[in-house]
């Protein structure tokens, strides 16, 4: 299993997170099933939207641009093309500063914390890990 | 599995290769991804798991909410309305609109010292119809409950009695006196002898607080500012009137032809006809 498979996976789990809050946002799903933390109380606030766009669904964007990239690196083709490692890197490192923005909002603007939220962010963090590790065994 | 292999040069075929142009000959990047016959087999394996455990989790959490979300219900639920309490002929010339809070002294002076006259000398004549408002003020600690033990009483036809009582005792469950004013009403609801149980059930689960707050929002959507207001006819009169300055507006308000019936309002409420309110 190469870095990139991982990362791939690992996306493809973020995918599904991202997938389920927004379809809790866009009223597909009556409630969170969020045993810990306050995660209605986030995903109601007036941050949990972006642009008129839920942040759910731009972190359903992420999560599958990551996945598309992650996986087409596996591929025979792009396996030995660093810009992969590159996009890997500079889109994990984009999503660790997102996620900190919100974590930072959920502390100490919204004083609730999400627990969905709060495993996105530690995903993210680990995909940066991986992105780097990547990166820096990138192809010539 | 794939293996990362430094080539250094040399091709999958083991024949020289020349490198990239631009690509550095030396440090630990000359790296290239053997991909070929690389087993991918585990990884779309663990694609797999991953899509199924997802889809599976949303789905279970979208036949939850099916399964939650569709319930059988009276379909006879009324909205909460902002009818009031109505006393008198609904139809009659003149109607008294009276936005009133049980915790305010002011309304329980008019309740207690003016109403009587209202009720006997103008209701039961059928010159004018009453109907009364709650307008639970926030700085009253137990306005709430006393117009949820009112409304109560109201489900067993009688607000009126309950009214009287209220208004009667407020210097017993006012706010300064007590944070648990039930026992009182409780005490009142007896002593009317309504049903014990259902009074109860009904002041425990709030039944009447949405009516309560209609009632409330038609006031301020009227400017009502302040217990005990008026309205009659065309004019809001804030303030406790005694009867003859209330007559004075009634009679003015029936020479102006302006005073024109309520509209009917699904009015649920005790109406009982003149000759039958409570003196």
């Amino acid at each position: 299993m190469t870095r990139r498979m991982i990362i791939a996976a690992l996306a493809l789990g973020g995918v599904g997170l991202a997938t389920y809050l927004a379809m809790y946002k866009l009223g597909l799903i009556g409630t969170l099933a969020c045993k810990i933390g306050h995660c209605e109380t986030v995903n109601l606030s007036k941050w949990a939207t972006l642009m008129g766009v839920p942040v759910a669904v731009w972190g359903l964007g992420f999560y599958l641009l990551l996945f598309v990239v992650a996986f087409m690196g596996t591929t025979e083709r792009f396996a030995n093309a660093p810009w992969v490692s590159h996009a890997l890197l500079a889109l994990t490192a984009w999503g660790v500063v997102f996620s900190s923005w919100l974590t930072y909002l959920e502390l100490f603007v919204i004083n609730a914390v999400c627990m969905f939220c709060v495993i996105s962010a530690c995903l993210v963090f680990v995909l940066l890990l991986l992105s780097i590790w990547e990166w820096r065994h990138r192809p010539a | 599995m794939a293996k990362d292999r430094v080539e250094a040069g040399r091709g999958r075929s083991g024949k020289q290769v020349r490198p990239a142009a631009g690509a550095s000959q030396s440090g630990a990047h000359k790296k290239k991804v053997e991909i070929r016959g690389t087993d991918r087999r585990p990884f779309y394996v663990l694609l797999g798991l991953i899509a199924a455990a997802a889809v599976i989790f949303i789905g279970w959490q979208m036949s939850q909410t099916k399964s939650m979300g569709v319930v059988s219900i009276d379909p006879n639920i009324k909205l909460p309305e902002a009818s009031g309490y109505l006393l008198g002929n609904a139809s009659a010339p003149v109607q008294i609109l009276e936005f009133a809070d049980f915790e305010c002294p002011a309304c329980g002076s008019f309740a207690t010292l003016t109403e009587p006259d209202v009720r006997k000398r103008l209701v039961q004549t059928g010159q004018v119809s009453f109907r009364f408002l709650d307008f639970p003020l926030p700085i009253h600690r137990n306005t709430w409950d006393a117009s949820m033990a009112a409304a109560c009483a109201n489900e067993q036809g009688k607000f009126w009695e309950m009214h009287d009582q209220i208004f009667a005792t407020q210097d017993q469950w006012n706010g300064e006196q007590t944070n648990r004013p039930k026992s009182i009403f409780s005490r009142l609801a007896k002593q009317l002898s309504l049903n014990q149980s259902q009074w109860d059930d009904c002041y425990d689960t709030q039944k009447y607080k949405l009516n309560i707050a209609a009632n409330q929002r038609e006031g301020e959507r009227r400017m009502v500012q302040s217990t005990p207001t008026f309205i009659i006819g065309d004019k809001l009169i804030p303030g406790a009137l005694g009867f003859d300055q209330m007559k004075q507006y009634v009679d003015s308000a029936a020479a102006m032809a302006a005073a024109k019936p309520f509209p009917p309002l699904g009015d649920t409420a005790l109406s009982k006809p003149p000759g039958k309110a409570k003196q």
